[in-house]
């Protein structure tokens, strides 16, 4: 029997509401971490689950996910049968095949997905922060025999409602798909994760592409209709961490987590590496006025200034007598002797000017951007 | 000869097969020029660098034993971009002699690999080692000595021999093939010679360089980059310095970490305090654990409240709970690759 498992991974995401971090990347292609960019979670994911062959298919500002992914050297998926295969939009004879939602998507690649004829496909969403072994939901799907499983986590009772909530009976197998209910009947959200028989998903693919009333998505279409015919849809109790990094304070929680040992987020966890681009720089240099707590910083850094439960990424210079906390510093980022950061979100190659500070917000968190620096300027400060 | 300087029509050959008894300690699974530096390179790193930095694609390294960890760092040169379908690197073994000879491009050795010169394209050869840590520039050493015209341009910093050697292809395939006559041994030896009737030129080379030929040498030249000055002589943002790069996280900082003036290369964790120190990748310093002029490498554990200075520990150490050692800046304590070193032990 053909056991094979190919994933599509969609990375056409936008992420409007990172503002100004998504202008001109891919919500997948934005940096995390101190040196990766999220698209690197979902694809080791697959690389340390064996999975082999990877459909990733973008859209919107495609350009640094496509140079960024390239052959799939860094995820060891440049390989000679199977490997990853970059999936943009394309035109036809009948016009252009711009993709309209996540079923449409992958229904316009079915020409890719037959030539590689699966067993199972896995359906990924190239913006979440997680670690998950997809062997095992492979297993589970397998073991429960269903048509369609989806991975589901507990979230806190208070947010069930900012999320498709899954109803399941004992059996786990699913009774009901409500997308952000008012009065949540349970706490198990949809992580977007979904692993299709692929016989029965082509089946919906190409029922749904004739459908001109729907809106061509997992979530609004394709599952309602399998669960109004009676497909057999399993939920997948998943424990561990996760994280949809949608909006800047989300993006920023999920960069503390990893300050917090005790988050589920450990990228030191050599059993299950999070790959990514390694660029050849120097080991970082933590100079003698230097200080460095509770936080992680990457190669080619020079640190002479405080810095305290932070993330910097490459390249970064804080000099003398700067004063850094909470804060995501990503690569090439200068920050001159004298500025204080406080919760502050600072883009790639930002030049954060002498004396220059974002202190005390309310707690809330500030992403830098060239206006800030200028009203600060024009204020006077400086 | 428009344009006979270009590097494309330079040969490398990277004599990788000198032992220094003075790195024994360090060199017991390894070559010479796969001994760590610099807290994420290997010697051999420096010269492949300047070598592709300087245009040179075509590189032949002449390893010497043990050279699994050299083949394991170097692979088919990917680091390097030297992994091509023409030209590109290749690794070289010679019979493996007893003893050896100590002198930068042994012809005894070369004329195992004889084919690697006559079948090249290149009419000029650039004979260098790898236990010299440079920025050379060897495009600008061919144009001066193409310039010169002499036979042979060796280079030179502050009345320092750096052993590396330009001469014609065709003169070092003769000398390859009447070396027992002319009674010499290698490249370096005909240049310390100054053997008739060639003629020897003279390249100046003014950057930072450091020959790592001892423990001491290894010692100062690591602690070297932590001056700034140094360090900004050696990384140069246009020229850098390429490795085997490894999937590491950043360096994690653990709430009552003290660091002052190191070098620190990812995949660490650090607890305790570290001070005037290198650290390899994938280190862990514990709680209380005090580190100071130290040289930590790869995948090494300080173990809570220990007490280092003056210390050299070699991939995977693990220096147990409590150890007490100190060293000296003349006599560095070496713990070599894969010790386990207790308080009992020290007793």
């Amino acid at each position: 029997m053909n056991n094979k498992v190919v994933a599509m991974l969609l990375a056409g995401g936008q992420g409007s509401r990172l503002k100004s971090l998504t202008y001109t990347i891919a919500k997948p292609a934005l940096p995390f971490g101190g040196k990766y960019r999220i698209i690197d979670f979902p694809l080791s994911n697959c690389t340390n689950s064996g999975i082999e062959t990877v459909g990733v298919l973008t859209q919107y500002q495609p350009h640094v996910l496509h140079s960024y992914i390239g052959l799939g050297t860094p995820w060891d998926l440049d390989r000679r049968n199977g490997g990853v295969t970059m999936l943009p939009p394309y035109a036809e004879i009948d016009g252009n095949k711009w993709y309209a939602g996540t079923a449409s998507a992958i229904y316009q690649n079915i020409t890719f997905l037959q030539s590689c004829d699966p067993e199972y496909v896995l359906i990924l969403s190239g913006d979440h922060i997680y670690k998950m072994d997809y062997e095992v939901l492979v297993d589970y799907h397998k073991a429960h025999e269903a048509d369609v499983t989806i991975s589901v986590l507990e979230v806190p009772w208070e947010e069930a409602s900012r999320f498709g909530i899954i109803n399941v009976d004992e059996n786990m197998k699913v009774l009901e798909f409500d997308e952000k209910p008012e009065n949540p009947k349970s706490n198990l959200a949809s992580m977007g994760v979904y692993i299709f028989t692929w016989k029965k998903l082509k089946e919906y693919l190409e029922a749904d592409n004739l459908n001109e009333e729907s809106s061509h998505d997992f979530g609004h279409d394709i599952l309602p209709a399998m669960m109004d015919n009676g497909d057999k849809m399993i939920a997948y109790p998943f424990k561990g961490y996760w994280k949809d990094v949608g909006t800047v304070d989300s993006f920023w929680e999920a960069n503390m987590d990893l300050l917090d040992l005790n988050s589920g987020l450990n990228l030191h966890d050599s059993g299950w590496r999070i790959y990514s681009s390694n660029p050849q720089l120097p080991p970082q240099v933590i100079n003698k006025t230097g200080n460095v707590q509770s936080s992680m910083v990457n190669e080619g850094c020079v640190i002479s200034g405080d810095v305290t439960k932070s993330i910097i990424f490459q390249k970064v210079v804080i000099e003398e007598g700067a004063v850094i906390s909470e804060s995501v510093i990503m690569s090439g980022v200068t920050i001159h002797k004298g500025a204080k950061l406080h919760r502050v979100i600072v883009p790639p190659q930002f030049e954060v000017p002498e004396g220059f500070e974002v202190v005390d917000q309310q707690d809330k968190v500030v992403l830098l951007t060239d206006e800030e620096v200028e009203k600060w300027k024009e204020r006077g400060e400086r | 000869m428009e344009g006979a300087w270009r590097t494309m029509n330079l040969l490398a050959v990277v004599d990788a097969s000198i032992k220094k008894e003075g790195l024994q300690d360090l060199t017991m699974q390894r070559t010479v020029s796969s001994v760590p530096f610099a807290g994420r390179y290997r010697l051999i790193d420096f010269t492949l660098s300047n070598l592709v930095n300087s245009g040179v694609s075509t590189v032949g390294v002449f390893p010497s034993y043990p050279l699994a960890s050299l083949l394991d760092h170097i692979g088919v040169g990917k680091s390097w971009d030297l992994d091509r379908r023409k030209n590109g690197l290749y690794f070289l073994p010679v019979t493996q002699r007893d003893g050896g000879i100590s002198s930068v491009g042994a012809f005894a050795g070369l004329e195992e690999h004889l084919q690697f010169f006559t079948k090249s394209s290149q009419p000029y050869v650039i004979v260098t080692n790898s236990f010299i840590v440079t920025q050379l520039d060897y495009k600008d050493m061919f144009e001066k000595h193409i310039k010169s015209g002499a036979d042979f341009t060796e280079a030179i910093s502050k009345g320092v021999q750096l052993k590396t050697y330009i001469l014609s292809k065709e003169l070092l395939i003769e000398l390859i093939q009447t070396y027992q006559d002319k009674q010499v041994v290698s490249v370096e030896d005909v240049v310390n010679l100054k053997k008739s009737p060639y003629t020897f030129n003279e390249y100046e080379y003014k950057g930072y360089f450091a020959v790592i030929d001892s423990i001491q040498s290894y010692f100062e030249a690591s602690m070297d980059l932590l001056n700034e000055d140094k360090r900004e002589q050696l990384f140069l943002e246009n020229r850098p310095i390429f490795t085997k790069v490894k999937d590491e996280p950043p360096t994690r900082y653990v709430s009552g970490s003290h660091v002052e003036r190191a070098l620190i290369a990812n995949g660490s964790t650090i607890v305790g305090d570290v001070i005037d120190s290198l650290i390899s990748r994938g280190v862990y310093i514990k709680k209380g654990a005090r580190v100071e002029n130290c040289i930590i490498m790869q995948k090494s554990t300080v173990e809570e409240n220990c007490d280092l200075a003056y210390v050299i520990a070699d991939k995977d150490v693990y220096i147990g709970e409590g150890v007490v050692l100190h060293g000296t800046p003349e006599r560095p304590i070496v713990l070599r690759k894969g010790a386990n070193v207790t308080k009992e032990d020290i007793r």
